[in-house]
């Protein structure tokens, strides 16, 4: 295999989710809330209430420009200033959804004003115009890794020394195209979310939410390092019975932490094979390492969530204290699943993973840098 | 400079070719029965692929501006009782994991890539940024039906796959690197075949600040 790149630091962060930025995401979480709410999966158009965490003034259904464009240039003015997309400061955009709740509506309604934004490359060219960026401006889309990927091509263009700093961007923004298409495999349904739990049925909620990195060779006071990825390749939906996956891709996380204590922040979607596959290759991995789910409060932020839960995993470490698994009720799945709050002081940092279709696997240890 | 040897590269234009002949001429390199759900991209992408013969430690990136459009296509028309196999196979990178699934061959790093007119670019330098010994550079697109019509989905149909390797190795079909230079410029993933295609050699800027050097032998 090849090595994980050497460690890069974040020198800023940030996101945006149903309850604010990543400061009232995580003081949200630490208080237990959760953002879902039971909406119908075709929007305006009915069908199953299912649970969903939509921005605050934003419902299921798309307008044109996107409603969700004004929270993304909230985000991105946050981010700091500099020449991105120019020669040596390359944007990396990733996440699995764009702007294809456009072309729901568009092939709904026939009005072309919604195509403007349908596509991954028309999508991210008119963002990259709204933000005033340069022309480098990559786009990364692998289903729910995604945002990981853009952190890993960041990481390396800073290492071989082609980019002084990188940005990495990552949103999803729910629609009837992506609630409809997980109803339509019955793992979004009229149950809430109850991640790492035991329970008759799995089942998981979705979220609206965007963050971002800026990485860096030398500023910042967190690192990431062991960053790893894995594709199992067994199956568009499942991931192999034995679990192999989530443990091979652990190796280089399991590698950084060096045999420091860590906490683990895991996919914790809610559905109940992969919840214990990930739990038991988490316990395996780091035996002593609490773990936590965030998206019982969340939802499933689809592609973006690698970076959205690395903002609260940043601020977790902050302010000393990580909330604990969201959702649901149940016995969990294994003693080391927290589901209360906890100090971060004990731990050395905390790995963070995430899952995808295809048996995609990624995860990076974060400590101090 | 970044740059690495073209160890083995496969193209595919199928030109006007519909999406049935297509399927036809392709069938032979996938199991039986394989094809029936795959999409003109993953058979063309796959069969392509395939002869690369991809391994687990191989760093493989796939870029495409548009992917499955006559699936997502499929899977808009669908509603509102949308399919879930149109769903999951809409989903990008579907085209690779048709094949890879389909042959129960895992790999460790899959950066999929979409984008514009400097795709080739960014595909180029996620290839030459890959740690691994043997990185894999595959894309393709399909030609769309209505989206094509809102600009959504390509115009063309094509793939191809080259894999590329630090050390120059027996029957190396050329060189491909990518060097900072001033200058402004842009090769979108369809001009980017072109060059595969034709084995024809390109020295010039594919983006602002980047120059491609791409020699065959």
């Amino acid at each position: 295999m090849a090595d994980p790149p050497p460690p890069v630091r974040v020198a800023a962060w940030g996101c945006i989710t149903p309850f604010g930025d990543a400061r009232s995401t995580h003081a949200a979480l630490l208080g237990g809330e959760s953002a879902l709410e039971a909406v119908p999966v075709l929007g305006r158009e009915g069908g199953d209430p299912v649970p969903l965490a939509l921005l605050g003034g934003r419902t299921l259904d798309e307008t044109a420009p996107p409603a969700w464009l004004s929270s993304v240039k909230r985000l991105a003015a946050t981010v700091p200033a500099g020449d991105w997309g120019a020669p040596g400061r390359p944007v990396f955009v990733t996440g699995s959804n764009f702007g294809v709740g456009g072309l729901y509506a568009l092939r709904r309604t026939g009005n072309a004003a919604f195509a403007e934004w349908g596509a991954p490359p028309t999508c991210t060219e008119r963002l990259r115009l709204e933000f005033g960026w340069g022309p480098d401006v990559s786009i990364l889309s692998h289903a729910c890794v995604s945002a990981h990927l853009g952190l890993l091509q960041a990481t390396r263009a800073v290492h071989a020394g082609i980019a002084d700093e990188a940005l990495v961007l990552s949103f999803d923004f729910l629609s009837p195209f992506v609630s409809g298409g997980f109803h339509a495999l019955k793992i979004l349904n009229s149950e809430f979310p109850a991640p790492y739990r035991e329970r008759a049925a799995g089942s998981i909620g979705l979220g609206d939410g965007a963050g971002f990195a800026v990485l860096s060779r030398g500023r910042g006071d967190w690192s990431l390092s062991g960053q790893a990825l894995y594709n199992e390749m067994h199956h568009f939906t499942s991931n192999r019975a034995d679990g192999s996956g989530f443990a091979a891709c652990l190796e280089g996380a399991s590698a950084a932490a060096g045999g420091r204590r860590v906490w683990f922040k895991g996919h914790g979607t809610g559905t109940l094979e992969a919840g214990r596959m990930e739990v038991a290759a988490a316990s395996a991995a780091f035996p002593a390492a609490p773990i936590v789910g965030w998206k019982g409060g969340l939802g499933h932020t689809l592609g973006s969530c690698g970076l959205v839960e690395l903002a609260v995993a940043i601020e977790s470490l902050r302010h000393g204290r990580a909330p604990g698994t969201i959702g649901g009720a149940g016995p969990p799945m294994a003693p080391a699943v927290a589901l209360e709050s906890f100090e971060t002081a004990p731990y050395g940092g905390v790995v963070c993973a995430s899952n995808a279709f295809g048996g995609a696997h990624a995860a990076f240890l974060l400590s101090d840098a | 400079m970044l740059e690495r040897h073209i160890q083995f590269l496969v193209t595919d234009d199928p030109g006007e070719e519909t999406a049935a002949a297509t399927r036809e001429r392709l069938k032979g390199h996938f199991p039986p029965g394989a094809t029936r759900r795959m999409t003109t991209l993953g058979l063309l992408l796959g069969s392509t692929l395939s002869r690369a013969e991809p391994g687990e430690d191989d760093g493989l990136v796939y870029a495409t501006g548009y992917a499955e459009s006559c699936a997502l296509e499929g899977f808009l028309d669908s509603f509102p009782t949308p399919s879930p196999t149109l769903f999951q196979t809409s989903i990008h990178p579907s085209a690779v994991q048709q094949l890879m699934i389909g042959r129960q061959r895992p790999v460790r790093e899959l950066m999929p890539l979409s984008g514009g007119p400097l795709l080739a670019f960014h595909a180029l330098r996620a290839s030459l940024l890959s740690p691994s010994p043997r990185s894999i550079l595959c894309g393709g697109e399909e030609k769309g039906t209505w989206l094509l019509a809102h600009g959504l989905a390509s115009d063309r149909t094509f793939a191809f796959a080259a894999a590329l390797t630090r050390e120059r190795r027996p029957g190396a079909a050329g060189r491909i690197g990518i060097l900072r230079d001033e200058g402004k410029g842009s090769l979108g993933l369809p001009a980017f075949f072109d060059l595969l295609h034709a084995r024809r050699p390109f020295d010039g800027m594919i983006a602002p600040g980047w120059r491609l050097r791409l020699e065959w032998l």
